[in-house]
């Protein structure tokens, strides 16, 4: 059985909640404040039935942080075993390098209004 | 509507029919029973699943299956003999109650766990019998294949019957009877080879779609962290070459690895930037295949022919195994003597474990060059050794309860949601 419940809150994804202006402004507002850092929203993909719900969408990650690195945090954060699987797409597509920097990521994989953007996932579970 | 469905019926008691004569041809001194079993067996088959059972297309496009390239036109029945040696472990009904008191059978729920099965059976046959070894149907058995068959005969103590894995399962979360993702079945595979001490495996996971080259090695030959130097292996290795006399276990260099990745390449569908990098698995001679499936249904794929992946499919119900008195298997019902089935690349789901098998030190390091080579977006990536920070884990387990001013460092934007702040 799924542990977790989805949150009705949050279901809707965060591109959907706010129009690409206001985002477009919120990225231009935080980069002017913390120029050092990459505005990243981290999503659960919405059919997930394994994984916890992030009490987080918003993050300000380090230019140099390694996607190991950002997995590892995400991972602890939600307290799963290092058996367990966890996958990070980028833009709902690709699995992440895990060597790159986020500012390696940031820079092929950012959206226009400034954003980048990530959903997790586990795997599927087969029978029939 | 009823024609299809007449013709349907004609073609399936053909087939039948055909399949009884050449086995009474062959076999006159038949028991009885024997061919009741068979009769029973191909029953629901036919009924089941007849229509799928496609002739192999005829295509100049190179087949693969699992690392050999053939060629449909001329080898036609090379790539069946190739495909009826592999280990086909379908669901099986009447067996020993899982746990005692469990389900005795696994239709419906074991898909992936007989997935799991086949991929490792592979793994057995390259470790004991060699990839090019074939099954030839009412031959003498080797001994090793034997053995091979007994570790997933459906009984509580074979090393890897479906009984060991549900059981092993519910550590992973997983109660007996539910559904196994292809992370699953792995994680669960590599707990229960460390008993094998036949085989002797390293079954080794890659999380997080990194294989960390220096952890497999570390895996592959811990004698190395035991003597702790490189000199010191140095000397181990010119002992061996000299007069010293160890066992057999300790002159082998390398335990044969079995590296299954577990994958997500997608969301909902494959994202297709990954089809040719997939294909190209299926061409490498450490290929073990790839366990995944259509949503819902489980297969193990063992190559590709054009745009479509060839694949054995567990979802047929046969009766449960006895092992003779005279120690040999009845093994007809664990080869698949149909043409493989076929499905398009496209309609895989992106949940999925690729298998590779390295029996020796050698065939890592290729295995690890021809991943280097292969063109196309990475399923995984391949790195030397393991991150530092990937060791001590704490260290980067940023709560906001940290005291740490820096690490409370926080921002407030004007609506209801605020960013939350990594710092290094």
């Amino acid at each position: 059985m799924p542990p977790f419940d989805r949150t009705p809150l949050q279901s809707r994804p965060f591109k959907q909640r706010k129009s690409f202006a206001t985002r477009k402004q919120e990225v231009a507002g935080i980069r002017s404040k913390f120029p050092n850092k990459i505005p990243v929203i981290i999503e659960r993909y919405d059919r997930e039935k394994y994984l916890p719900p992030l009490d987080k969408t918003k993050f300000l990650v380090p230019h140099e942080l390694t996607m190991t690195q950002f997995v590892t945090i995400i991972r602890n954060r939600m307290a799963l075993l290092p058996t367990q699987a966890f996958y990070l797409l980028i833009n709902n597509s690709g699995l992440a390098s895990m060597s790159l920097t986020m500012a390696q990521v940031y820079k092929d994989h950012q959206d226009e209004d400034g954003f980048l953007y990530m959903t997790y996932a586990s795997q599927e579970m087969f029978g029939h | 509507m009823l024609l299809f469905f007449c013709l349907f019926l004609v073609k399936g008691l053909k087939v039948r029919i055909f399949w009884l004569a050449t086995k009474f041809k062959e076999y006159p001194f038949l028991s009885f029973s024997y061919v009741c079993v068979a009769c029973l067996s191909t029953l629901t088959y036919d009924t089941l699943r007849f229509g799928e059972f496609e002739d192999f297309p005829e295509t100049s496009e190179p087949v693969w299956i699992l690392g050999k390239e053939y060629n449909a036109l001329k080898e036609k029945d090379d790539i069946l003999s190739d495909v009826t040696s592999r280990l086909w472990f379908t669901y099986r009904k009447n067996f020993p109650p899982i746990g005692g008191t469990g389900p005795t059978s696994d239709t419906g729920w074991g898909c992936m766990l007989r997935c799991g099965q086949m991929i490792l059976g592979e793994a057995l046959v390259c470790r004991h019998l060699g990839r090019d070894w074939r099954w030839a149907k009412d031959h003498k058995q080797r001994e090793e294949y034997i053995s091979i068959l007994n570790a997933f005969i459906d009984k509580k103590d074979s090393y890897y019957s479906i009984h060991q894995i549900a059981q092993m399962g519910v550590g992973e979360g997983k109660p007996i009877g539910q559904w196994y993702g292809p992370n699953t079945v792995a994680q669960v595979l590599k707990k229960l080879a460390v008993f094998d001490t036949w085989s002797r495996l390293v079954v080794h996971v890659a999380m997080d779609n990194t294989v960390v080259i220096e952890e497999i090695k570390r895996l592959c030959m811990p004698w190395l962290d035991v003597a702790g130097e490189a000199e010191v292996v140095g000397e181990l290795n010119g002992c061996l070459e000299g007069a010293c006399a160890l066992a057999e276990e300790e002159t082998a260099l390398w335990k044969p690895l079995v590296l299954l990745i577990p994958l997500r390449l997608g969301l909902s569908d494959i994202n297709e930037a990954y089809i040719e990098t997939l294909k190209q698995c299926f061409m490498l001679p450490q290929s073990l295949g790839v366990i995944g499936g259509k949503p819902n249904s489980a297969h193990y794929f063992i190559g590709y022919v054009g745009e479509e992946l060839i694949y054995l499919d567990p979802h047929t119900t046969q009766p449960a195994v006895e092992p003779c008195e005279d120690g040999q298997v009845p093994d007809e019902t664990y080869h698949c003597q149909h043409p493989p089935c076929r499905m398009h690349i496209c309609e895989l789901d992106p949940s999925i474990a690729a298998g590779f098998f390295c029996k020796t030190e050698d065939e890592f390091d290729d295995w690890c060059m021809r991943i280097r080579r292969v063109s196309g977006l990475p399923m995984f990536e391949l790195v030397d050794s393991q991150p530092s920070h990937m060791v001590s884990v704490d260290a980067l387990n940023l709560t906001p309860d940290f005291s740490d001013s820096d690490r409370l460092e926080r921002f407030f934007d004007s609506e209801d949601e605020e960013f939350e702040i990594l710092s290094l």
